[in-house]
């Protein structure tokens, strides 16, 4: 399997409830760049509940220019979350279940752009 | 004296690159069909040029990445691969074009039939591409290009009735003769014509091969700011030419023949010189330009190492696709399909596709993360929405038009 064809698989809870669909795949970098380029790790799956179109980078920030692209945008992937891998139950082809009580994490970014 | 001497030369190839084959065609076939009566749709589309093209600048310039490598960062690898194909498609269209253009110039000059020349013309961007120093290839087309202002001097040398022309041009109405429909197809053309998206994948792809840095900035916007105007006027002085010459005389223009015939009676022969070596250099810069820019784009989109500032065995992907884009482009004029009639499509779908590089610079040109402090400032900002609006409409317009229009005829 690739990650691309996890995009737009449905979430489900660990009670089969529908969450919505993978948008996208957050990875985080282990160490300095090697050889060639640094080490990245997946580190969960982020999950929009109304549509699994590109969020154009508006999740990870605060960012509400231009208006109105940027409500536009935000309003469209409202409710959207992160799930780390470790809540994530089974990955499926036709679903991703999540792990009885996960945390839904925000998928904003800090400044310094980390989690 | 050094900058200013920079500064002039970068204006002078802002406006001698400018026109190309669609702006030469478009023009004309708008100047001797409608008169000076869409010329406002010249202003809106140079205004749109300048301000993307400045901002994909600064983006280059401020955060290293070129146009599509924002739009595969941006929209992901999906959306990100059906931007990449419309693009792609519509680049190679118009490097079919150009090369077509070159060749029609060529035979024009010459009386040699065209068709002889493709190859000609084709290995000639090769070479130039694989050998040529990046910013000389830009200086020297840009310059030789500028012999384009005969089109200015021939409209003066006609002695036309400025009274009349700038009444076409004011008071902009649809001619009795043409339907409301057709207008608004060619007004959608024009625009795509100086909007075409080439212009910013080559722009912001060679602040990266030219190394820019902020600094460069003021360097870049003056020469977009005054050298796309004054070559935005060349293309007025084109459609101006066309509407003294081909309009009352019922001339619709279909060949590269018909565009220069205005010159030709203006400014006589010294003025059909002029134009001819400005014929050529204008399309032979703008075929290097989309030629650059379908190599750009594809190698942009896949991360391949890209550049002409790295030699082609270091980069040879990106040389590769080039070469195969200009076999392609090659194998489609060999059918023998008329050039300028590629070159009229080729603006309408670049005028489809123009959203496709618009809204991911707009939006990258407002990330802090990309931009630090030089992310767009708010009349930008507002700027930028209305022209993606306008994109917006004309996008969904065109198709609409060439079906109800049969593509203007």
């Amino acid at each position: 399997m690739i990650l691309g064809d996890l995009l737009g698989t449905p979430v489900h809870d660990s009670d089969g409830i529908r969450l919505g669909r993978v948008a996208d795949a957050r990875f985080t970098l282990d160490g300095d760049p090697q050889q060639l380029m640094a080490g990245a790790r997946l580190l969960g799956l982020v999950v929009s509940p109304h549509s699994w179109s590109s969020f154009l980078g508006y999740e990870r920030t605060g960012l509400t220019q231009p208006w109105p692209l940027a409500s536009l945008l935000r309003w469209r992937h409202r409710g959207s979350f992160v799930v780390m891998w470790d809540d994530i139950a089974v990955i499926g082809e036709e679903s991703v279940r999540l792990r009885d009580g996960f945390t839904a994490y925000s998928p904003a970014l800090d400044e310094a752009g980390q989690q | 004296m050094k900058r200013v001497l920079g500064v002039a030369l970068g204006i002078l190839t802002a406006i001698g690159g400018f026109v190309d084959i669609g702006d030469l065609v478009t023009n004309a076939v708008v100047g001797s069909r409608f008169g000076l009566s869409l010329v406002w749709v010249v202003g809106v589309g140079v205004l749109g040029i300048c301000l993307f093209a400045n901002m994909s600048g600064r983006v280059a310039a401020a955060s290293g990445r070129a146009t599509f490598e924002v739009i595969r960062e941006r929209l992901g690898p999906r959306a990100g691969l059906v931007n990449l194909s419309g693009s792609f498609l519509i680049n190679l269209m118009t490097v079919t074009a150009e090369i077509g253009g070159i060749a029609l110039a060529l035979q024009l000059a010459s009386s040699v039939h065209y068709l002889m020349w493709i190859p000609v013309a084709a290995v000639a961007v090769w070479l130039v591409i694989w050998r040529v120093k990046f910013s000389i290839m830009e200086n020297v087309t840009g310059l030789l290009g500028l012999t384009l202002i005969v089109f200015a001097v021939a409209l003066f040398l006609l002695k036309p009735d400025w009274g009349a022309l700038a009444g076409q041009a004011l008071a902009a109405a649809v001619p009795a003769e043409e339907t409301a429909s057709s207008y608004w197809y060619y007004a959608i053309a024009l625009f795509g014509a100086a909007m075409t998206p080439y212009e910013v994948f080559f722009f912001s792809s060679g602040a990266v091969e030219e190394g820019w840095s902020i600094k460069d900035l003021i360097q870049s916007r003056i020469d977009v700011l005054v050298g796309f105007p004054l070559g935005g006027l060349l293309s007025v002085a084109i459609a101006g030419c066309a509407a003294v010459v081909l309009l009352p005389a019922g001339i619709a223009v279909t060949s590269l023949s018909q565009i220069i015939l205005p010159v030709a009676e203006g400014a006589g022969k010294v003025g059909l010189a002029f134009v001819l070596v400005g014929l050529v250099a204008a399309t032979f810069g703008a075929a290097l330009e989309t030629t650059l820019s379908s190599g750009y784009t594809l190698a942009q989109f896949f991360g391949w190492s890209w550049g002409k500032f790295r030699r082609p065995a270091q980069a040879a992907r990106f040389h590769l696709a080039m070469i195969i884009c200009l076999l392609i482009g090659m194998a489609v004029l060999a059918t023998g399909v008329d050039p300028v009639l590629i070159t009229e499509y080729s603006v309408v779908f670049s005028a489809i596709a123009l959203p496709l590089t618009y809204l991911p610079i707009l939006i990258v040109a407002n990330d802090p993360q990309y931009m630090g402090e030089h992310v767009n400032g708010r009349p930008v900002n507002v700027l930028g929405m209305v022209y993606l609006v306008i994109i917006l409409v004309a996008s969904l317009a065109a198709i609409p038009l060439m079906i109800v229009t049969g593509a203007g005829s």
